[in-house]
């Protein structure tokens, strides 16, 4: 563990030693980000990456891979409040995730075709959208 | 028949995340909801059952790499898990009305957000297909 830190994590945030890791700022960036995830379905990625990057100065890369590690502890304890109240379908849940298990590695294959900026600009649209769809 | 669609609910999903680096959510819940007729709290909930075994993948092959400061996730995560209960809580006493707009509300801005990433994307293109002076006139 110890050996592990100094290998390469902590170096990435602007602090140099473990002690100095920002606890105040980054209990607060949980909180809200929590918030969202659980409040909303999410996982909360769009909080937690640009608050990591643009508050605690990480790189870009490592602040992906904390904001993964942070939103599976999150998101799990939404999900356990979400299922005490018999909100979860199970079943569909399951079967989602295979399928998205394999379109991560699949799916993108064939996305990489598509100009990522068109890509990007349809899926815009598409959540405009939805959002005027769900609105209303 | 429904089983085949959640599937490809799932494909879809997995290879926008892989691709324009979004989370599942985004995309599970208004699908579920508009597709699959889900109530938004069903959604919701579904959604996050989904969310957690696939950041627990991306987890771990993260940490076999090295890039997870576990003491910082462990701030992060507890400050996480208060949000977390809160919010859900919230949001199992919401109308489902009240929950569907605002999850509305977190689609525009993610939207917005997709709109300037395309525009940042299109912007790198031009520019290594035109050389880099039209390229800085327009970000300009």
């Amino acid at each position: 563990m110890e050996k592990a830190y100094r290998r390469g994590s902590i170096t990435a945030v602007r602090y140099g030693t473990p002690m100095e890791v920002p606890w105040f700022k980054a209990a607060i960036i949980g909180v809200g980000a929590g918030f969202v995830s659980g409040l909303l379905g999410v996982g909360g990625g769009i909080l937690i990456v640009p608050a990591l990057v643009l508050w605690l100065r990480m790189d870009p890369k490592l602040s992906a891979a904390t904001s993964v590690a942070t939103i599976t502890v999150t998101a799990a304890a939404a999900l356990i409040t979400f299922g005490a109240d018999d909100a979860v379908d199970w079943a569909a849940a399951g079967l989602v995730f295979i399928g998205s298990a394999t379109g991560a590695v699949v799916g993108a294959r064939y996305l990489d075709r598509i100009p990522d900026w068109l890509l990007a600009g349809v899926f815009s649209l598409v959540l405009t959208v939805g959002a005027f769809r769900m609105w209303l | 028949m429904e089983i085949i669609g959640y599937i490809i609910l799932g494909l879809i999903a997995g290879g926008l995340a892989a691709t324009l680096g979004i989370g599942g959510g985004i995309v599970f819940v208004p699908v579920l909801v508009s597709v699959f007729a889900f109530s938004q709290h069903d959604a919701q909930g579904t959604s996050l059952a989904i969310i957690v075994p696939t950041t627990a993948v991306a987890t771990y092959a993260h940490a076999r790499a090295g890039r997870i400061d576990w003491r910082l996730v462990a701030t992060l995560g507890l400050g996480g898990v208060i949000g977390a209960v809160a919010g859900a809580r919230t949001a199992l006493v919401l109308e489902e009305d009240v929950l569907r707009r605002l999850f509305a509300i977190l689609l525009i801005v993610v939207a917005t957000r997709m709109a300037f990433k395309a525009r940042s994307l299109y912007a790198v293109r031009t520019e290594s297909q035109s050389g880099s002076d039209s390229g800085a006139v327009d970000r300009g």
